[in-house]
């Protein structure tokens, strides 16, 4: 382990969401970096499987302690934070209403980081985020999207509770940091996927109509398969000197959002999708917009300018900054994450 | 200009805002949470300015006409009882109160201090439920309703709402005398009350755990019930709720000593069924092309009140809320009667005393029938 890390082998670590698809590759990932005291949150209803799986296999599984409860109790998050020197909060609110949303995400996060600096030993709390936060709307499409772009001002236009509950989130993670001197770092994944993720990106089409719609084909996807968004996270609660940083993350070679249908339709199963240009369903979500408002809520704006800028304007992505201040390099490269990601599929159907 | 606060800024109070912002001359002046970024987060999201975490301190600075409380209902009595006694009329979500006995005591305190209180049943205002009333207002049904069905039922497969209540045996839901029941059932069981008397002299209710529920970790909660009601007068009432049932299934069926009329609240529509006699086998040819215009009527009928921003998923709450407004204006008849929100609670209460044995609740509350 680099002796320049903030934490030693011994000291605690916090993961929560740890049941979940990129929270198991994480503790997996914390394991294999030599820890050996390490503490997973989990929800009463939180599948398991895929936790003890890893678990399992991880020569250091059996020293892992689970704890069970709800961020939302301020006890529950004492009882996890206790003694703890690094978090990495990951546990995520997928409510679809704004104020579930808010709840699961920012009071949680809340509940969790006074824990932490009351009962802790806090060291670093690394708040793992999303670029759903980000808007692109005045982005030029093909533009490289980076962390010093805009963050969405109007997630209730964009109709998005789950980005509007991280930028939340993130707020208070950043005033918490400002004002308690608690040591963070905040991490924004893009479109992660890997074997345990079975389902298509929203950024590759919609399936609302009773078909697949695909929209543009051009867009790059902004992916980072599970493994080398885990190695980021990990690298992030270690690292000293990026307090307070900001981190996107997604892998150094990507696809477009036609790639990765053309392969999915290759290897997993062929259906029936139509193709539609950016400009359309940009006209058609500017239009349905507009019916929403003047109906007042009629029809949800479920699709808007906003939403369709920030899922299908196609823009660049750069992972500079994760390269240059964390040292992060991927584990796995493209050909290999994308075939474990489809071989999934051909598994089970055998 | 009506001035209104919400209390409670969870997942309901988004519903209400949106309600309001259809109900022309009023506005939400303030809105209050225990927890205070929950406040702060609606009003930025509902551009209200004026965000507390005590109610008291709302009432003093905002002094509002009208407060819809959108709190768990263990919180329901006491917060309503401090708005009346302030001088603001209430809106209270349902299920209204925990109790009867509470929702008889602010029924009371109202009509004493000459405020409007309504209970948030807003399924009896949705258009084909108006529709109803109002053939049965013209004489449809050809006399006082002989027997009545409402059903109700609930799809477990929302993991949202049930994962955190099975998880937690202090979930507020699990802490009710009707635990899931208490919470969801009310809609259903407001339908029945607004035509049954108040003596009602026979309620038989049975309740089970399904199997889906059981293999979710359903511990002791129950999600399947059935119910049996007859009133002094003879009219019968059956209510069935169930979390298995698929398609979702949200209907209520009126039956006249004449016609008979069936409301169905997934489909937004109504079917008038008319006692008209067929000779031979026209009986199996006819009846079902009469059916087969209503449901062309019924969709007529939406389609144009689509276009006409008249249909809205919430119709209801929109619509009862309107009315409540108007009342308070007008010194109108309240939209739902307080004859039918204590009915409610009190059949609640009969329900929860016999599928759930031992709870307080029904003990103190079972000598109000004459209960067979």
């Amino acid at each position: 382990m680099d002796a320049k890390y903030l934490v030693s082998p011994s000291d605690r670590i916090l993961v929560t969401g740890s049941s979940g698809f990129i929270g198991a590759k994480v503790v997996e990932t914390v394991l294999e970096y030599g820890f050996t005291n390490v503490r997973c949150f989990v929800r009463p209803s939180s599948d398991l499987s895929r936790l003890k799986e890893i678990l399992g296999r991880s020569q250091r599984g059996d020293g892992v302690e689970l704890v069970c409860g709800d961020l939302l109790s301020r006890n529950d998050c004492e009882k996890a934070a206790d003694g703890v020197s690094v978090i990495y909060h990951l546990a995520a609110g997928f409510d679809k209403s704004f104020a579930g949303a808010f709840m699961n995400s920012a009071l949680a996060t809340r509940n969790l980081m006074e824990a932490f600096m009351q009962h802790g030993e806090p060291k670093r709390f690394v708040n793992v985020s999303s670029f759903a936060v980000y808007s692109n709307l005045k982005l030029k499409r093909g533009a490289v999207l980076d962390e010093s772009c805009p963050l969405e001002d109007a997630p209730q236009e964009r109709y998005d509770a789950y980005g509007f509950g991280k930028l939340k989130q993130e707020e208070l993670v950043e005033e918490y940091g400002n004002k308690h001197k608690l040591s963070y770092v905040i991490l924004r994944p893009g479109t992660v996927f890997g074997p345990g993720k079975r389902d298509l990106s929203g950024r590759i089409g919609i399936d609302t109509f009773g078909f697949f719609i695909q929209v543009g084909g051009s867009n790059l996807l902004p992916l980072t398969f599970v493994d080398n968004c885990a190695e980021a996270v990990v690298l992030s609660g270690l690292k000293a000197g990026v307090d307070g940083e900001i981190f996107n993350v997604v892998d150094d070679q990507l696809l477009t959002s036609g790639q990765f249908l053309r392969a999915y339709k290759k290897r997993v199963k062929p259906f029936f999708s139509v193709r539609i240009p950016y400009a359309l369903a940009y006209w058609v979500c500017a239009l349905w917009e507009k019916y929403s408002k003047w109906s007042k809520g009629q029809l949800p704006p479920a699709f808007n300018r906003r939403r369709c800028a920030a899922e299908w304007k196609g823009n660049r992505y750069s992972n500079r900054k994760l390269r240059e201040r964390l040292g992060w390099r991927p584990r796995v490269n493209l050909d290999r994450a994308l075939a474990a990601f489809l071989a999934q599929f051909q598994s089970q159907e055998s | 200009m009506l001035r209104i606060a919400i209390v409670g800024c969870g997942k309901i109070a988004d519903q209400h805002v949106q309600a309001i912002s259809r109900v022309p001359d009023c506005q939400i002046v303030s809105v209050c949470d225990r927890e205070f970024l929950m406040a702060r987060q609606l009003g930025e999201r509902a551009g209200v300015s004026h965000c507390f975490s005590d109610l008291g301190e709302l009432l003093k600075t905002t002094s509002p006409n009208v407060v819809h409380i959108t709190t768990p209902p263990q919180s329901h009595y006491l917060l309503a009882r401090q708005c009346l006694e302030s001088g603001s009329h209430v809106y209270l979500e349902k299920p209204f109160t925990v109790t009867a006995s509470e929702a008889k005591t602010l029924l009371q305190l109202a009509e004493t201090r000459g405020l409007k209180i309504t209970a948030g049943h807003n399924y009896q205002f949705t258009p084909e439920m108006l529709e109803m009333r109002r053939l049965i207002e013209q004489g449809f049904l050809g006399g006082k309703p002989v027997h009545l069905e409402s059903y109700y039922s609930y799809d477990l497969g929302d993991a949202t709402y049930v994962a955190p209540l099975l998880g937690n045996r202090s979930h507020w839901v699990r802490q009710l005398p009707g635990q899931l029941l208490h919470n969801v059932i009310s809609h259903g069981i407001a339908r029945l009350a607004e035509f049954l008397d108040d003596g009602l002299v026979e309620i038989t209710a049975s309740a089970h755990q399904s199997d889906r529920l059981r293999n979710l970790g359903g511990e002791e909660v129950l999600d399947e019930l059935r119910v049996m009601i007859r009133d002094k007068s003879g009219t019968t009432a059956f209510f069935c709720f169930s979390t298995q049932i698929q398609p979702g299934l949200s209907e209520f069926r009126v039956c006249g000593p004449l016609n008979s009329i069936l409301v169905d609240q997934v489909a937004g529509s109504l079917i008038r069924n008319q006692k008209r006699a067929c000779k031979s086998y026209l009986t199996f040819f006819l009846p079902p092309l009469w059916s087969a215009m209503e449901h062309l009527r019924n969709g007529r009928r939406n389609i144009l009140n689509f276009l006409g921003r008249k249909l809205y998923q919430d119709s209801g709450m929109t619509e009862l809320v309107r009315r409540f407004y108007q009342s308070i204006r007008d010194g109108t008849p309240l939209p739902i009667p307080h004859r039918e929100i204590l009915l409610t609670a009190r059949v609640m209460d009969e329900i929860f005393s016999r599928i759930y044995s031992g709870s307080e609740v029904a003990e103190k509350e079972q000598t109000e029938f004459s209960v067979v």
